[in-house]
């Protein structure tokens, strides 16, 4: 892969946030989004930091899931929407066109709002995004479903039903299922969007435990309507609002001093 | 809390008792031509319903009686005779089930993958500019009559396949050992081949349009959620969207076996009309359509009659035994996915 280094300073950022001892994983500048004449994020900068969770928070509309999208480029699948600025993923530009699309994909990871189980069986649904890259013999591929699943705290719920469909589980446990498979292919970034808003609230925790664990091994963003929901999860948290970046920091510091105005009334209720 | 909401509820019951004693008498009025407008709804659909299990029983009455002189005759060898001879009477089916059969296979060996990629061109790759375009093309090629394309292919498709593609065929598998017996003799332009090549364009636009109808209702972020573990689109075509759609592209691809098994003008044109079986697809045929078309005016003897409608009896159930063959390969899919 050809793709120009860019190593600069540091994301610039809207409050001081002790950057001691902490990776930028990927680094947002001047990030610029269109859906054809409108633009949707407005000159966006913002760091991931590796082996941390942050957090997207913001009215709807406010550009939270679009700057989800940049980050594995899945808004090259629709014409008419465009990004420019500079998205670096461990200094590699990913936005440049140069830059192999199946193999960003396998890097960062998707959650999406509802859960997406192929249409095939449980066992697939996991085994299906590892032979996209790997050549594995059966026993191991049969170690690397159990892993992820696993890791997913699935395992033990569908351990008997491999061979059924993934559209049998229940609503939290497909979710578990897509996190599990997204796992499975072993990305070093994981993007949720809203993952919970389907789910009901034992789900809920079971998926906030989880990303608890997993970021130990993972960079993860997530974005979120629910307020304590990205206070519980989040190391940082990146309040956004009309496609601006309005704030970013420490979550404690978000949530309980927050600089910005529209920040406060946003984070106690007062609009949103 | 508690307590006003409970008085709140019982206010709203007091009030609901006072307009419902003052106009009792109304509501029941209202309620009881409700009821007999519902009931006759009700019997209506269930009348157009049976009609359709009375009309099927009708014909398939009909058919068993007609071709019953025919049957008796004849009795099981009506099936495995090819011999089709008015003057002495003596009729078998073979060659036209055998003609039916295998024009129907070639029209959906050409017409399946190629409409399957068209749809997934025409949903994943295309061009929105050209997406309309094609479209309507596919639409067009749908509403074609059939005795167009059954001239179109006797004056100008079967001497092209005659002057250019046979002789190259012929050359081709010469050669190989197992394919040669199909592709012998001289290359007439009319036959079996070119029979089946007509009714792969006219199979073609059911299986693209009903495809890419059911492809397009594949919900937008299964197939991010694929293209976002890092497939590539054919392996979103071929893992996601195909596997979700299957009940529909079966559906489609059904129909257009549907069409391709009972079309009779454009094949009567271009197969040659021939009561045998050559190893040879080059070789002039017959389909059960074609001859019972072909023969219904001639068919003075009442034997003769009855064997064409016995004709019509066995493509009869030839299409219910493909429909029945659609729900077991349907239901060997579900099993192979989990569901």
């Amino acid at each position: 892969m050809s793709v120009t280094p860019i190593v600069t300073t540091p994301t610039v950022i809207h409050a001081v946030v002790d950057t001691e001892g902490l990776a930028e994983k990927i680094s947002i500048r001047n990030l610029d989004f269109f859906y054809g004449d409108h633009r949707a994020l407005k000159n966006i900068n913002v760091p991931l930091y590796q082996g941390k969770v942050t957090a997207f928070i913001g009215p709807s509309g406010c550009g939270k899931s679009t700057l989800l999208r940049v980050l594995n480029r899945m808004y090259d699948l629709y014409p008419n929407q465009r990004a420019s600025g500079h998205v670096t993923l461990d200094n590699q530009d990913i936005l440049s066109p140069r830059q192999d699309l199946n193999l960003l994909r396998a890097k960062v990871g998707m959650v999406f709002q509802k859960p997406t189980p192929f249409p095939m069986t449980i066992y697939e649904n996991i085994a299906f995004g590892i032979r996209l890259y790997e050549k594995l013999a059966q026993s191991e591929l049969d170690d690397r479903v159990r892993h992820a699943l696993d890791r997913a705290a699935l395992w033990n719920e569908v351990k008997d039903k491999l061979g059924a469909n993934g559209l049998s589980l229940s609503g939290g446990q497909q979710q578990r299922l897509c996190i599990a498979r997204t796992v499975a292919v072993r990305p070093e970034v994981i993007l949720f969007d809203e993952p919970c808003s389907a789910l009901d609230p034992i789900s809920t925790a079971k998926i906030e435990e989880l990303i608890d664990e997993l970021k130990d091994d993972y960079t993860i963003a997530i974005v979120t309507h629910n307020m304590q929901q990205a206070a519980r999860v989040s190391d940082f948290t990146a309040f956004m609002y009309l496609g601006e970046m309005i704030e970013f920091g420490d979550t404690t510091r978000i949530f309980t001093n927050p600089n910005d105005r529209r920040t406060q009334d946003y984070i106690t209720g007062r609009f949103g | 809390m508690s307590s006003s909401r409970r008085r709140i509820v019982a206010d709203v019951a007091l009030q609901g008792g006072a307009v419902s004693v003052a106009e009792e008498v109304d509501r029941a009025k209202v309620l009881d031509r409700l009821r007999l407008g519902d009931t006759t709804f009700r019997w209506l659909t269930r009348l157009a319903a049976i009609a359709v299990l009375i009309i099927l029983g009708g014909i398939i009455v009909s058919l068993v009686h007609g071709s019953w002189p025919a049957l008796r005759t004849f009795g099981f060898s009506f099936l495995v005779t090819e011999t089709w001879n008015p003057v002495t009477e003596k009729f078998g089916a073979v060659a036209p089930i055998y003609g039916t059969l295998v024009t129907s296979a070639i029209a959906m060996l050409i017409a399946v993958p190629v409409g399957l990629f068209i749809a997934i061109f025409l949903t994943e790759l295309c061009p929105m500019w050209l997406r309309r375009p094609i479209g309507i093309a596919i639409e067009l090629l749908a509403g074609i009559p059939s005795i167009i394309y059954g001239i179109w292919g006797l004056f100008v498709f079967a001497p092209f396949l005659q002057q250019y593609v046979q002789p190259f065929l012929i050359d081709l598998f010469g050669p190989v050992p197992v394919l040669s017996p199909l592709f012998e003799g001289p290359p007439y332009g009319i036959g079996i081949f070119t029979a089946g090549l007509i009714l792969a364009i006219m199979v073609l636009p059911f299986v693209t349009s009903i495809s890419r109808d059911v492809f397009d209702a594949v919900p937008p972020v299964l197939k991010e959620a694929a293209y976002g573990l890092g497939c590539t689109t054919w392996e979103v075509a071929r893992y996601v969207v195909l596997p979700y759609t299957r009940v529909g592209v079966i559906g489609g691809v059904m129909l257009g076996l549907g069409r391709a098994l009972g079309e009779t003008m454009a094949v009567t044109f271009v197969i040659g009309n021939a009561h045998r079986v050559s190893a040879s697809l080059l070789a002039p045929g017959t389909t059960i359509s074609a001859t019972i078309a072909n023969e219904f005016t001639e068919a003075v003897g009442d034997l003769y009659t009855s064997s064409l409608i016995a004709l019509g009896l066995i493509l009869f159930v030839i299409t219910f035994i493909v429909l029945a063959a659609a729900r077991l390969m349907l239901m060997r899919l579900n099993a192979r996915i989990g569901s």
